[in-house]
């Protein structure tokens, strides 16, 4: 098994987590209940220290440190899927790319429990209660809003369709796939974006919200080779807009 | 009047019209009481409450508003109106004097989680609980089980198929929390990177 491969995997994820963290942070100090405010805060420190743990794998393998993977790297060495870069725009749109985003995560942990990789495998078990609050409290308000009032049915219907297309993006193969899934390290991003379809409908059908017909949505890929939306350099910069300040600082 | 300020949003309308209209209640979510587990074996307490629509969502506000930075092993909710309050006593007075003697009861018994409050300006802390009819009864066999070391202030029944219990596969929700020190302000030294800094300058 070549490292590059690994390392490819390994990339996608931190990046995923770190862009999707930033993001989920944004709200902080904002949500729309003072409960909700903690508990999506609380989530993406989860997220964001996620993204580090597997930042730090990579360090092992010889890569920078964290800080500077995290902090000096331009939108086109990012190899996060544009879903998670997106602005945030109303709370519906969130809520419905935190339950995407997150039963992706779930699920693909819960592959890497097997993982041949062993550090991989101890962190999937390690986060594993962290996923499970996460997806809990995504599947709780989707069922809740998307059962609720006409307006916030709608509202999710809209951001629903509008999310589809590109959290397909977050399943977009990488070129040393049939490499990973041979060597027991993961098993494809195709297996878990069938397990991610089932689990997805299974919450939407417990709604009155409706879920499209799958096959005609063009997933909109790209982000896992470094070709991003206009969204991403503004929130790389604004992200490390201190640690530039300083890069030698001890924090 | 134009404003963003909801002092002056909330202002009552000056109205022309004379119409006569029923009192519109406050958007308000209901109230639900949370309980923590601090530790594997240590008693249920009561730790406050959240605003939620239902007890899902009560469950899943309260895991994060009360649970994000000491240690815990569960959680539970209910709605607040399932709690039911015994006369409140002080000094001396046990409120298991105020609460009558259990008459054999022939209906049907469910059920009810018992706590009590030993010490005013605390928590309630879950004692055990009791098979009885209705939330008076429970409180009067409570009072022939758990009445017995301190005196007690306050006691509360809770009817237990009314809680919102973590079940176990959820136990794992707080196996990362130990890790979790950048919750804690003091983790950060604040004082003693201060305290460093000023002696450089000297």
């Amino acid at each position: 098994m070549s490292e590059i491969a690994l390392k490819e995997l390994l990339y996608k994820m931190a990046d995923d987590q770190l862009i999707q963290g930033h993001r989920n942070s944004e709200w902080t100090g904002m949500g729309p209940l003072l409960e909700e405010d903690i508990a999506f805060s609380s989530m993406a420190q989860d997220t964001i220290g996620q993204s580090l743990a597997l930042y730090n794998l990579l360090h092992q393998l010889g890569e920078s440190d964290p800080d500077t993977i995290a902090f000096t790297r331009n939108s086109t060495q990012f190899h996060n899927c544009v879903l998670t870069e997106l602005p945030n725009k109303e709370y519906d749109f969130s809520l419905i790319r935190h339950f995407m985003f997150d039963t992706a995560q779930a699920i693909r942990y819960e592959a890497l429990t097997r993982s041949s990789y062993l550090p991989l495998s101890q962190l999937a078990i390690k986060i594993r209660g962290e996923l499970r609050y996460h997806t809990l409290h995504a599947n709780t308000w989707i069922k809740q809003l998307g059962s609720a009032t006409d307006e916030s049915i709608e509202r999710l219907q809209k951001s629903l369709l509008y999310a589809l297309p590109f959290a397909l993006g977050i399943f977009e193969e990488s070129p040393y796939e049939k490499e990973i899934i041979a060597s027991g390290i993961f098993e494809g991003e195709q297996k878990i974006k069938e397990k991610w379809l089932t689990q997805i409908q299974k919450i939407i059908s417990q709604t009155r919200l409706t879920f499209p017909d799958i096959d005609l949505i063009q997933p909109v890929i790209g982000g896992r080779t470094g070709k991003h939306s206009e969204h991403l350099q503004p929130l790389l910069d604004e992200m490390s807009e201190v640690f530039r300040i300083d890069p030698t600082t001890e924090w | 009047m134009n404003s963003l300020d909801p002092r002056v949003i909330r202002l009552p309308k000056i109205e022309q019209e004379d119409i006569i209209s029923p009192k519109i209640p406050l958007d308000q979510f209901g109230t639900f009481e949370v309980f923590v587990e601090p530790k594997e074996g240590k008693p249920f307490q009561h730790e406050g409450i959240v605003h939620a629509p239902n007890l899902e969502m009560a469950y899943i506000l309260a895991k994060e508003a009360f649970t994000r930075r000491f240690t815990c092993t569960s959680l539970y909710v209910v709605d607040t109106r399932e709690v039911y309050v015994s006369p409140m006593t002080e000094g001396e007075n046990n409120a298991y004097e105020l609460i009558p003697d259990a008459k054999e009861s022939l209906n049907e018994k469910t059920t009810f989680e018992i706590y009590h409050l030993i010490k005013r300006g605390k928590q309630h802390v879950h004692q055990g609980h009791v098979a009885a009819s209705n939330p008076t009864e429970a409180m009067a066999i409570a009072k022939t089980i758990y009445n017995k070391g301190k005196t007690v202030f306050n006691i509360w029944a809770i009817q237990s198929d009314k809680i919102r219990f973590t079940t176990q596969e959820e136990k794992d929700l707080w196996v990362t929390l130990p890790e979790k020190k950048f919750r804690d302000a003091s983790d950060y030294k604040g004082g003693s990177k201060l305290k460093a800094f000023l002696e450089k300058e000297k």
